[in-house]
């Protein structure tokens, strides 16, 4: 894929990053304590019947860490490839101008190697001519030489 | 039975065509090529297809305006702003939860300054490969020159 299309997937990619990340933050962070008035906030979304309801808040709150930890270095992995891609692009100095100067310099040395091409293509051709001449004489020749039994 | 509407007719215009057969001056000339604006399905489309600047779609365009951008400076430097800007995002939404929309439009307005700056390179790649091909066509006439030459010598 070239460098553009390239750069333009890893924009998006830094985009998909960033809001997948607070998206899953605000749907999994745990609840927090607003003033010491309010009662404790409940354990996970739903109290489940499970045999050990104690290791739900500690084990979410663990992964919400561990998450956050590993999309936040995505996050920070896409930014630095960003970076490492427009370091890539081939782009030279000069802008527009240059860029039609070359263009028109480039046209013009194509025109003379054309016809330079042309020229030789055509004595290329007279030459083939002459050969073929030359060698339908011989043949013909050889063929009168030997007389008919 | 659902009633169905039907087709509006053809344009009437074949009736002008009678005798192309046998005298093809006689019928109107096809319309020349649209130039310009036109409308199709209610929807206006342009001929003239060129990236529309920032401030036509109303905008705001963060980089320096002018006739050479250095493009790898200003992508790094969109760059490193909107990383600066999600992690304030981060930080709003821990202190001020309610104050997300501003630091939300800022980001897309870079996400959209990215894409615009991406988006006008491409005349730039066009030329490029251009003088690529150009300067590949050059090389392979030489190459056939060199051809002939050597061949015709032996």
């Amino acid at each position: 894929m070239d460098i553009i299309s390239q750069l333009q997937e890893q924009v998006n990619a830094v985009a998909a990053a960033a809001f997948n990340t607070f998206g899953t933050l605000q749907r999994d962070a745990p609840a927090v304590r607003l003033s010491p008035n309010y009662p404790e906030p409940p354990a996970g979304p739903t109290p489940n019947p499970n045999p050990n309801p104690n290791v739900n808040p500690t084990e979410d709150a663990a992964n919400v860490t561990e998450q956050s930890k590993v999309m936040s270095a995505a996050l920070v992995k896409a930014a630095k490839q960003l970076d490492a891609l427009v370091a890539a692009l081939p782009i030279s100095e000069g802008g527009e101008e240059a860029q039609l100067k070359r263009i028109a310099e480039l046209q013009a040395e194509n025109d003379a190697v054309g016809q330079e091409l042309q020229r030789q293509l055509e004595a290329a051709e007279n030459e083939l001519k002459l050969v073929q001449e030359l060698f339908s004489q011989a043949t013909d020749n050889c063929l009168n030489l030997k007389k008919p039994d | 039975m659902a009633a169905t509407s039907a087709y509006p007719p053809p344009p009437p215009y074949y009736r002008l065509y009678k005798d192309f057969i046998q005298n093809p001056k006689s019928a109107p000339e096809p319309p020349p090529p649209i130039e310009g604006t036109y409308v199709c399905f209610g929807g206006s489309y342009t001929t003239d297809d060129v990236l529309p600047s920032l401030e036509e779609q109303g905008v705001r365009q963060l980089y320096p305006k002018g006739p050479n951008v250095d493009f790898k400076k200003e992508l790094r430097s969109l760059n490193r702003e909107l990383q600066l800007h999600i992690l304030e995002l981060a930080d709003i939404l821990v202190e001020r939860p309610s104050q997300y929309a501003r630091r939300v439009e800022d980001i897309s307005l870079i996400f959209k300054n990215l894409h615009h700056l991406l988006n006008s390179l491409r005349p730039h790649q066009a030329r490029a490969t251009l003088i690529h091909i150009l300067e590949l066509q050059i090389q392979r006439r030489k190459q056939a020159v060199e051809d002939i030459k050597r061949i015709g010598r032996k």
